[in-house]
């Protein structure tokens, strides 16, 4: 039967095997274990026994999707995948999904109800389902007359949040009327987005003008960033983060009036330095970059400021110098929870990462 | 009725028409992409209107891909989507038929 929708189990070989030879044919080449090893689950047409469409999901991410359409009606098979798909998606509960596609795929996909997110030269990332962005942009807290207002957004992981973190809130703090700290959502570090969150809300408590937010889906999320959770070659680093970069300026800087973005300058992390360049490449002029410069936070031993100094302490069990790293609320946290954080790094937690 | 969660019924392919409903505050907000959407745009929203007023749903956010359905199948996807949204399913609503 035409577009009989089967399972493809990709554990057996022959079938990944031919999965991979028919998305190599349609220029999809990209086998590398960390993407792979993410899908969930693969469908598939066949015509005979030729596969002649398929699709994978990642958590909320389709990917691997490829048609040929020789034959039949342009469309319909596609349409019959990325429709069992979402439904798939859908009866899991998961009601929000994204893709990277190339560019010209993006139209096919606003075809079946996808909205364009941002396009890069080769990429573009799409949504669909709900809640989308403006119900996310909805729900961020606004003060009254913020569009006459200087307003300044920041991005953090802060695994942990430092005092190398709470520097560059303070700068933006005291240079404009508000600031927004979006704090990373994907959970995928030593400190779990609770922690985090938790963590940078009491480490800027005291600043009036800054509000802490949930960065969801859209600012360095696993979804639209892999590469800082996982070890990436520089391009997939700078293709990404391109595509970030534009989302922020196109979509969440105007709907919050954010003039301004802060970053710390970044001697140490390669791939926060990729990033730090794309968002200087890519914000201005609608999006002013600040770099504030990370020196000015040495310790009193004149030694950088990074989480990663932190997070090595606490696997090491040193916690005589934790309070010239982090500010007190967080040492305080450190202090009480070393066992369970110790536990999550010898159970295999990356602690070298972001 | 009342939309407790975000519920789909429908696909993406030809004739047939994808609704997604989910919660919302207040009133009913409908957001239409649609091939024919110059032509039978004003009709496709009312007969999703018209089935949610015959369901007793008063506030709900509604998305809807279309591909060419008819009315009635128009009509059948937006009962088993608020159906499956109010969690009510056990209890098919014929009447509204």
């Amino acid at each position: 039967m035409d577009n009989q929708i089967v399972d493809l189990y990709l554990n057996d070989p022959k079938v990944k095997k031919d999965w991979q030879a028919f998305l190599t044919s349609l220029n999809i080449t990209n086998f590398a274990a960390n993407e792979v090893d993410q899908i969930d689950y693969t469908i598939g047409i066949y015509n005979g026994d030729d596969l002649v469409a398929t699709g994978s999901v990642a958590g909320n991410v389709l990917k691997y999707i490829g048609v040929c359409n020789k034959g039949v009606t342009n469309g319909s098979r596609f349409n019959a995948i990325v429709s069992e798909l979402v439904n798939r998606q859908f009866a899991q509960h998961i009601y929000h999904l994204f893709v990277f596609t190339k560019i010209k795929y993006s139209e096919s996909f606003q075809h079946i109800g996808f909205s364009e997110l941002a396009h890069s030269d080769e990429a573009a990332f799409l949504e669909t389902g709900s809640p989308d962005v403006n119900d996310f942009l909805a729900e961020i807290p606004r003060v009254d007359g913020q569009n006459d207002k200087q307003v300044a957004g920041i991005v953090m992981n802060a695994n942990p949040f430092t005092r190398g973190h709470r520097y560059l809130v303070e700068q933006a703090a005291s240079q404009n009327d508000l600031v927004y700290v979006f704090v990373v959502n994907t959970d995928a570090s030593l400190f779990t987005t609770a922690e985090r969150f938790q963590l940078v809300q009491a480490g800027t408590a005291d600043l009036d003008n800054v509000i802490v937010v949930d960065g969801g889906d859209y600012m360095v999320s696993y979804a639209t960033f892999p590469a800082y959770f996982l070890a990436s070659p520089d391009q997939a680093v700078t293709y990404q983060t391109t595509l970030d970069a534009r989302i922020f300026r196109n979509v969440i800087a105007p709907a919050l009036n954010i003039k301004t973005r802060y970053v710390g300058s970044e001697p140490l992390s390669r791939t926060t330095n990729i990033y730090n360049e794309v968002l200087n490449r890519e914000l201005p002029p609608a999006v002013q970059v600040k770099v504030i410069d990370r020196t000015q936070t040495l310790t009193s031993d004149q030694q950088v400021i990074t989480a990663t100094q932190v997070r090595q302490f606490i696997k090491n069990g040193e916690l005589s110098s934790l309070s010239d790293f982090v500010p007190e609320t967080t040492a305080q946290f450190i202090q009480h929870h070393l066992t369970p954080l110790q536990t999550r790094i010898q159970e295999g937690m990356n602690i070298d990462g972001n | 009725m009342e939309i407790k969660e975000t519920a789909v019924a429908g696909t993406l392919e030809s004739s047939d028409i994808q609704i997604m409903i989910s919660k919302a505050a207040t009133g009913i907000q409908i957001d239409l992409q649609s091939d024919v959407e110059k032509q039978f745009g004003d009709q496709i929203r009312n007969v999703i209107t018209t089935t949610l007023n015959a369901l007793d749903v008063t506030a709900a956010k509604v998305k809807a891909v279309d591909k060419g359905a008819l009315d009635c199948v128009i009509k059948a996807r937006t009962i088993a989507a608020v159906q499956r949204a109010s969690q009510t399913t056990d209890q098919p609503a014929w009447e509204v038929l």
